[in-house]
């Protein structure tokens, strides 16, 4: 795997992107045009059908042959679950754990990203490839021993236990995502400042860490979605206590057709916005850090 | 020095063969002078370390041991895995794992081939389309199985566009055990996933250095030849990986499964999952590891077969 992974940098010179080969074109304009719009629209056309159901009635949500286009837009589904008897206490588990892995995911990943980046090369794609392959592990199999341990600590249906369950999760990514960015800056700064007579950590904390502060937001989101997305965590360790995957799940179980959609909807709106205003650095960062290893 | 005093022999017990060459002492004042030097890299590696030793592995060893060992404790005993293979429930979530893998990573390459080669094309509004085709990445796993409710179900929308297109005459019941429901959960699988394997292929045909495409111009290879004999082999190192990492992440399918069938169509991981709620973590355990060796043994035999073939090319 190292080898196959470890190989496409090399490969990766400043290349021409692929404007040549468009004079003879395999399809034809129109055949391209239609293809392009019919997967642009089924690609949208969950969203559309989530939010299309979210404003319908239980009546019109419910009945045989279902309609592409809303007859009827009501917004009832919204205003009786966005009360905060129903929503309130899921929203504030989701945000508090998905601040808090975010927040100390970073503070742990940083500095140890830190120091692999400055490894040797040969080490560094080892440890970011172990990084990397522990992501990999069924998560059941860790999910299963961490209940029964946090069950057995009082840490089921509390948001530390939660965070913690979800740390499990985001520091590889987070890690990995940090080295990327550590590697790219220059060891010549920090001699320099170590030359103006900062010692180590003053040179880390005033030269490196504002330098690397992108991509420490950026890994932060990552990790922050990581958790607000997490429904297997939540499922084995929250049994009272709910998030909003846990109520969506729910509601998808034993709720009615027009709720499940609402809360989809609620559940995915920050997911969604976030991705996109991510969009350049999910290419360059998340998954050039996957290419690169 | 340190090494001087080991090499003298001082601490080696004498008649003992002095087999390992460094003596404890050597080796902890070595260690020391390392420390002495790298103390800040140790303390700031330290936090991650532990909780990669803590929180997965620890947890790793307790599965693997609560898989080799009965309710009750005691001697290590293989009755676990007896007992869970013979499970029809078991068998189902095996069975259904590989079935879904199989129809959603095939159905994911293909798609995602397409995808990239369209959007590796300069045309107005690639920018746009760019970000429509990312947008399933940007909702949660389990949104898109809840998304998927509205499509497979019996009123859904899946049975509705077929009536439409006079593919079927009459509504298919999806949602029900065998290869309907494999579909069922595979096209959720697809939907999700196909932005994250069109994004490591678009990086692999950027990787594809333009000039090839110039000699096969001249050439006046067609554009199917083309495909097949340039673009397929140089984009095999960004295929292989996009196709390991799905195929590890469908066998690890949870969510989607589970809003979409939950106990009716059993998956691998969901049925850990209800083994353990059901309150027999042992066979619950003996499924998570069979799970694992699945993952290890698709990753090995691929590479094996993937590195032979590309050795027989070359």
């Amino acid at each position: 795997m190292s080898a196959t992974v470890a190989r496409i940098p090399e490969d990766r010179q400043p290349t021409v992107p692929l404007a040549e080969p468009q004079r003879r074109r395999p399809w034809s304009d129109l055949g391209f045009w239609i293809f392009a719009i019919i997967i642009g629209a089924l690609l949208l056309l969950p969203i559309y059908v989530l939010f299309k159901v979210s404003v319908s009635s239980l009546a019109e949500a419910t009945a045989p042959r279902p309609s592409y286009l809303p007859r009827e837009i009501t917004w009832e589904n919204w205003e009786r679950l966005l009360r905060w008897e129903i929503i309130g206490d899921p929203l504030r588990h989701s945000l508090t754990v998905a601040f808090s892995t975010a927040i100390v995911a970073v503070l742990i990943a940083a500095p140890a990203a830190y120091v692999i980046s400055r490894l040797p090369r040969g080490i560094r794609y080892t440890v970011v490839l172990g990084l990397l392959l522990t992501r990999m592990f069924p998560e059941v199999i860790i999910a299963t021993p961490i209940a029964a341990n946090f069950f057995a600590w009082g840490l089921n249906d509390t948001d530390v236990g939660l965070t913690l369950a979800h740390l499990i999760r985001a520091l590889p990514l987070v890690s990995w995502v940090l080295v990327g960015t550590f590697e790219v800056i220059p060891r010549d700064l920090e001699e320099a400042s170590a030359v103006d007579g900062s010692g180590r950590v003053g040179t880390l904390l005033r030269v490196v860490l504002p330098l690397a502060a992108p991509g420490i937001a950026v890994a932060a989101i990552f990790a922050w979605l990581d958790s607000w997305n997490d429904l297997l965590y939540a499922i084995y360790l929250f049994l009272t206590e709910q998030t909003l995957p846990l109520i969506t799940y729910y509601y998808a179980n034993r709720g009615t057709v027009t709720d499940v959609a609402t809360f989809s909807i609620i559940l995915t709106i920050p997911v969604l916005v976030l991705t996109l205003f991510l969009q350049r650095w999910i290419r360059s960062g998340y998954l050039s850090g996957a290419v690169k290893g | 020095m340190a090494q001087d005093r080991s090499a003298t022999g001082v601490l080696v017990a004498p008649g003992r063969p002095a087999a390992p060459p460094t003596s404890t002492y050597q080796r902890k004042t070595g260690l020391q002078r390392w420390l002495a030097r790298h103390w800040l890299d140790v303390l700031l590696v330290t936090p991650l370390v532990l909780y990669i030793l803590f929180f997965m592995f620890v947890p790793l060893a307790q599965s693997v041991y609560l898989s080799l060992v009965s309710a009750s404790g005691g001697e290590l005993t293989f009755d676990n895995y007896r007992t869970v293979v013979n499970r029809s429930q078991f068998q189902a979530a095996f069975v259904n794992t590989l079935g879904i893998t199989v129809m959603g990573v095939t159905m994911e390459m293909v798609a995602g081939i397409s995808i990239a080669l369209m959007l590796s094309r300069e045309f107005g509004g690639r920018g746009i389309f760019r970000s429509i085709v990312l947008v399933p990445l940007g909702v949660p796993t389990l949104v898109a199985g809840a998304a998927m409710l509205y499509f497979v179900g019996f009123n859904g929308y899946l049975n509705e566009i077929l009536l439409d297109l006079g593919i079927i005459d009459v509504p298919v019941y999806w949602q029900q055990s065998g290869p309907r429901g494999m579909f069922a959960i595979a096209l959720a699988d697809l939907w999700k996933a196909t932005p994250l394997v069109v994004l490591i292929l678009l990086a692999g045909l950027e990787s594809i250095p333009g000039d090839v495409y110039e000699a096969a111009n001249v050439d006046g290879a067609s554009g199917w030849r083309r495909f097949w004999d340039h673009t397929i082999p140089l984009l095999m190192p960004a295929i292989t990986m996009a196709l390991i990492l799905r195929v590890i992440d469908a066998f690890r399918i949870f969510d989607i499964a589970l809003v979409l069938a939950g106990q009716a169509i059993p998956v691998m991981s969901s049925f850990v999952y209800f083994d353990y709620q059901a309150g027999s973590i042992n066979t619950a355990a003996a499924a998570a590891v069979i799970l694992l060796l699945m993952i290890l043994v698709f990753v090995v035999a691929y590479l094996l077969l993937v590195a032979r073939r590309t050795e027989d090319v070359q």
